[in-house]
């Protein structure tokens, strides 16, 4: 191209107003990028971006645009100021992701020239981007997908001028581009190294940090949790297809340390040795695969005691996994769980942990465990009668008991005697240890519903759940769930149905309305959902949870060893370069046209003879060919005449051919120009 | 007359009489090989020729040689503008001793008709001679007359930027099996002319060298030259090419004249056979006059699109 052609493009490119298709296309693209920005980034920040859209749709026909550099600056720094106001901060995915979005939403007021369009192609492929950054899940994930298709459809019809052909004809062209780009996409996700360490990069939800449950146990936390319909995790038992029988307790962590109603975590998971830890009968423990959401922390769950450890994980004192890293983005690992307690003897330090007790405890609950120890000294009685005391003193479940301080044992004891099951279980706790007994409290989730599609359960963050664990001598660390006393139902099913049972005995409002709650029990609705959510666990465990570990399995399986990164970078770039061959020769194969074996052999000739520098032009026929190779191969003119005449007499001639394939083939093999 | 069932003679025996003839013809027309033996092609095949070239280079000589070297029956007519159709099909005359109107035949019956200056006469006259030229027969008044067999035209025209001419329009040269161009000869060739005897001389002196009979042979060996399966897949992705690529591209007749003028060649060069080459050869020829209309306005010609065609299309 000349370079006054060049000049005279970008002028034009520089002139011409953007094409209103395209444009349409462009706009559809980005309302695409928008759903990953509600609820992840300041409210404000979509609403803007939408109304730059619709701005852009009202001035464009009537040729505003933002002119002004001085009112480009202001509005810039407005909104700059706006997102630090928002956050505090520039640093970090959300306030930099709304950064780009109100640039973009910017950019879209002022972009009127075909150049533009072209910058914000591209800047909204950014924008698709991040929305990875933000969230990973299925749907953002499709509609992501969908905005980067529109996205090509816009190039498309903006390359394709201002034609008045059918809306859709960019994306039949858009459609090929993908099918075609479909194979390398599944190449590089399989073959493309995949790094668990090194760099750190908050990928995934950041807003997970923040859901899930505390590491703190203090009055009404879990409560706020049971209206979260979030997923927690799911499990699946490989060996068994539904799971154990009994209530399902998934344990979480272990809290040592008693303020009266609050209980805490250790501040740092304590591993327990190898060599220390008991090992079971196989035929006592149950194998779970287990996908969990990323929460931001560092805990990770297992069917009541786990024993087996997992990598990157380690088994922390009290017999919960603690992953080695905070876990945010989705993980998948395989898990042992013993059926039954493991521990034969207490150690007095953890003896110590267990019986700890804070100073400030009314006298009367002192006395109230006194009373419990009263007829029997022995643990398993005091156990039951404090059971008894739950069971039989009018107390009452409910998810909004009012609100209690961490001293306020008396008060939920003697008084209000209204809980939820954190509540049963700090309360019951602290008087077992009032009583001598070495206790502590467990978090984790209890139930779970089951999938019949993917033969998995669904354990959301409503399962949310909190029980006890004593030391009985003999027996271990025993479980004892003070809740299933007062609401037996908590227990038998999982929340949401245990709710819904509640709900129509008239016995409980709950926040959720009670519509929702008959829509769930719709077969349909029901069938959907759970194909939906069969759906997202493939994508949680098969897309998001291909990380580094399962890649490794797959290269081994492949015959690459994982030696170093470099090394193993280049033998992935080796694999998918053969890889690409094979497909672009099969390709070629394909667009080719079926030739007959003549045909075939003699173009094996023609190769042969193309080797060494004497081409056959495609329209050139064999003898004419055969004349001019003859001629600049002196050497071999004789074979060249005799294959030509066979192939001649075999494609041309009438009749009965004088000589068989077989024996043109014999010839077409032997020759060979030897230079 | 000739129209009888002959056995085919042997290949080497067909062979001989060709290359004789074309010698023969060589030695008149001096350095245009190639034209020479397509107009023999084109003969064989039972077409008829146009040559078309600026004046002077031979065309009529060339047409001369080719009907004294076969012993046929030979008439010259000079296309003007004020020719009629009768003046070139024949009138019927009140004979007075017979008391009727007598047929009196035309110069255009005859074995061999040179047409010279084909595009000097009117439209009206051009057509009459086109007729002849497809059907093989003439009617007048009620009468059909058979011409004679073999009947082979060959029609000169000057490049149709002379003055004074009436181009043939497409449909009339698509009868034409071949358009062939002789050009000015290269300097040995033309040094050899000038030092030679005089054509008009060498004209008169020239012998027969294929009779009659030994020509209808020729042309019916010409129809049984074989045509793989191959060749046809050659032959009909070369029209095909040309209609994709030319607002009308060739018609179902130039892929007959195709087929049967490559079938010449190919027994001209001794074969049982076509080969694309044998297509290649002619192809120009016979393609180059059905694809210049449309396209010879914007300065392109019949004759390299034809020939970007050969060298386009793949032999399969």
């Amino acid at each position: 191209m000349s370079k006054s052609r060049i000049t005279k493009r970008t002028q034009q490119w520089r002139d011409t107003a953007i094409p209103r298709r395209p444009l349409l296309w462009l706009a559809a693209a980005l309302l695409f990028t928008l759903p990953p920005m509600f609820g992840m980034l300041a409210s404000w920040v979509p609403f803007l971006f939408l109304f730059a859209l619709a701005m852009k749709f009202w001035m464009e026909p009537r040729g505003y645009r933002l002119r002004s550099f001085v009112l480009k600056l202001i509005l810039a720094g407005v909104t700059v100021g706006a997102i630090f106001l928002s956050y505090d901060t520039l640093k970090g995915v959300e306030p930099g992701v709304s950064l780009l979005a109100v640039l973009v939403a910017l950019k879209i007021l002022e972009a009127h020239t075909a150049r533009e369009f072209q910058v914000m192609v591209m800047m909204a492929w950014v924008l698709c981007l991040c929305g990875f950054l933000l969230s990973q899940d299925f749907a953002i994930a499709f509609c992501l997908f969908v905005a980067f298709a529109l996205l090509i459809a816009a190039l498309v019809q903006f390359h394709r001028g201002s034609s008045e052909d059918v809306f859709w004809l960019p994306l039949t062209t858009t459609f090929k581009l993908l099918a075609q780009a479909a194979p390398v996409v599944v190449l590089l996700f399989l073959l493309f190294p995949r790094i668990n360490t090194g760099f750190w990069l908050p990928v995934g939800d950041p807003h997970a940090a923040r859901s899930g449950y505390p590491d703190r146990l203090s009055p009404g936390r879990i409560a706020a949790l049971t209206d979260s319909t979030n997923i927690a995790f799911r499990a699946e038992f490989p060996d068994h297809r539904t799971g154990p029988p009994g209530p399902m307790y998934w344990r979480g962590l272990v809290m040592w340390h008693c303020e009266g109603m609050e209980w805490r975590a250790p501040y740092g998971a304590m591993p327990i040795s190898d060599s220390s830890r008991p090992h079971p009968e196989s035929d006592k423990t149950i194998r779970q695969r287990i996908t969990i959401a990323p929460h931001g922390a560092r805990w990770m769950f297992a069917l009541d005691r786990p024993f087996e450890v997992t990598s990157r994980a380690i088994l922390a004192r009290g017999n919960y996994l603690y992953s080695v890293q905070p876990i945010r983005k989705a993980r998948s690992y395989e898990v042992f769980s013993s059926i039954e307690p493991m521990e034969k003897e207490l150690d007095p330090y953890e003896r110590r942990q267990a019986l700890q007790l804070p100073a400030s405890i009314s006298p009367a609950v002192r006395e109230l465990a006194a009373s419990l120890a009263a007829h029997d000294s022995q643990p398993r009685a005091i156990v039951n009668s404090a059971l008894q005391f739950f069971r039989t003193h009018g107390f009452r479940y409910s998810l909004s008991p009012g609100e209690y301080s961490k001293n306020d044992l008396e008060e939920f004891l003697f008084h209000r005697r209204t809980g939820f099951c954190e509540h049963y279980a700090a309360s019951f706790a602290t008087l077992m240890r009032l009583a001598r007994i070495p206790a502590r409290v467990v978090v984790g989730y209890l139930g779970g519903e089951y999938n019949d599609l993917g033969g998995f359960f669904l354990v959301r963050q409503a399962d949310t759940h909190a029980w006890c664990e004593v030391w009985i001598p003999g027996n271990g660390w025993t479980r004892i769930d003070p809740t299933s006393v007062v609401a037996p139902g908590r227990v038998s099913q999982d929340f949401s149905s245990f709710l819904a049972s509640r709900g129509a005995s008239g016995e409980m409002a709950t926040g959720r309305s009670a519509f929702l709650t008959r829509l769930a029990r719709l077969g349909l609705v029901n069938q959907i959902r759970s194909a939906w959510e069969a759906f997202n666990y493939q994508w949680d465990t098969r897309v998001l949870g291909f990380d580094a570990d399962v890649q490794d399995v797959l290269l081994t399986s492949l015959g690459l060893t994982n030696r170093g990164p470099i090394l193993l970078i280049m033998q992935v770039l080796i694999v998918i370069a053969a890889v690409l061959v094979i497909y672009v020769g099969w390709m070629q194969l394909r667009t080719r046209p079926r030739t007959d074996r003549i045909q075939a052999l003699y173009e094996r000739f023609c190769q042969k003879l193309a080797r060494i520098g004497v081409g056959r032009d495609p329209w050139e026929g064999p003898s004419d060919f055969a004349t001019r190779a003859a001629q600049s191969l002196p050497n071999e003119s004789k074979d060249i005449r005799q294959v030509t005449e066979t192939y001649i007499a075999l494609r041309y001639a009438p009749g009965p051919a004088a000589v068989n394939l077989r024996e043109f083939a014999k010839k077409v093999t032997a020759f060979s120009a030897n230079r | 007359m000739f129209a009888q069932h002959t056995t085919p003679t042997d290949d080497s025996g067909v062979t001989d009489h060709v290359d004789a003839f074309v010698k023969q013809i060589c030695e008149v027309i001096v350095g245009k090989n190639q034209a020479v033996k397509l107009a023999v092609a084109c003969l064989l095949a039972r077409g008829h020729l146009l040559i078309e070239d600026i004046p002077g280079v031979g065309k009529t000589t060339l047409s001369q040689a080719l009907a004294r070297s076969l012993a046929l029956a030979f008439q010259r007519i000079q296309f003007t503008s004020d020719l009629l159709p009768a003046d070139i099909l024949g009138n019927s005359i009140f004979d007075r001793d017979e008391q009727q109107f007598v047929f009196h035949r035309g110069p255009l019956f005859s074995q061999v008709v040179l047409i010279d200056e084909v595009n000097r006469a009117t439209p009206k006259t051009q057509s009459a001679l086109l007729e002849a030229m497809e059907e093989q027969h003439i009617s007048i008044d009620g009468v059909t007359y058979e011409l004679p067999e073999p009947f082979f035209v060959v029609a000169t025209q000057n490049p149709q930027t002379a003055v004074g001419t009436f181009p043939l329009p497409e449909s009339q040269l698509d009868r034409f099996l071949m358009r062939i161009e002789l050009g000015v000869p290269d300097r040995a060739s033309e040094r050899a002319m000038l030092l030679g005897m005089d054509r008009r001389e060498m004209l008169k002196e020239l012998k027969p060298v294929i009779s009659p009979r030994t020509l209808i042979e020729i042309q019916d060996n010409v129809r049984k030259v074989h045509v793989s399966a191959a060749l046809l897949d050659y032959l009909q992705d070369l029209l095909d090419a040309s209609r994709q690529r030319h607002s009308t591209g060739l018609s179902p007749r130039a892929g007959l004249a195709l087929l049967h003028a490559s079938q010449a060649w190919a027994l001209m060069n001794g074969r049982d056979m076509v080969l694309p080459e044998d297509i290649q050869a002619i192809g120009v020829a016979v393609m180059g006059h059905r694809l210049g209309h449309d396209i010879e306005q914007l300065g392109q010609s019949g004759r390299t699109f034809a020939d970007n065609l050969l060298h386009s299309v793949p032999v399969p």
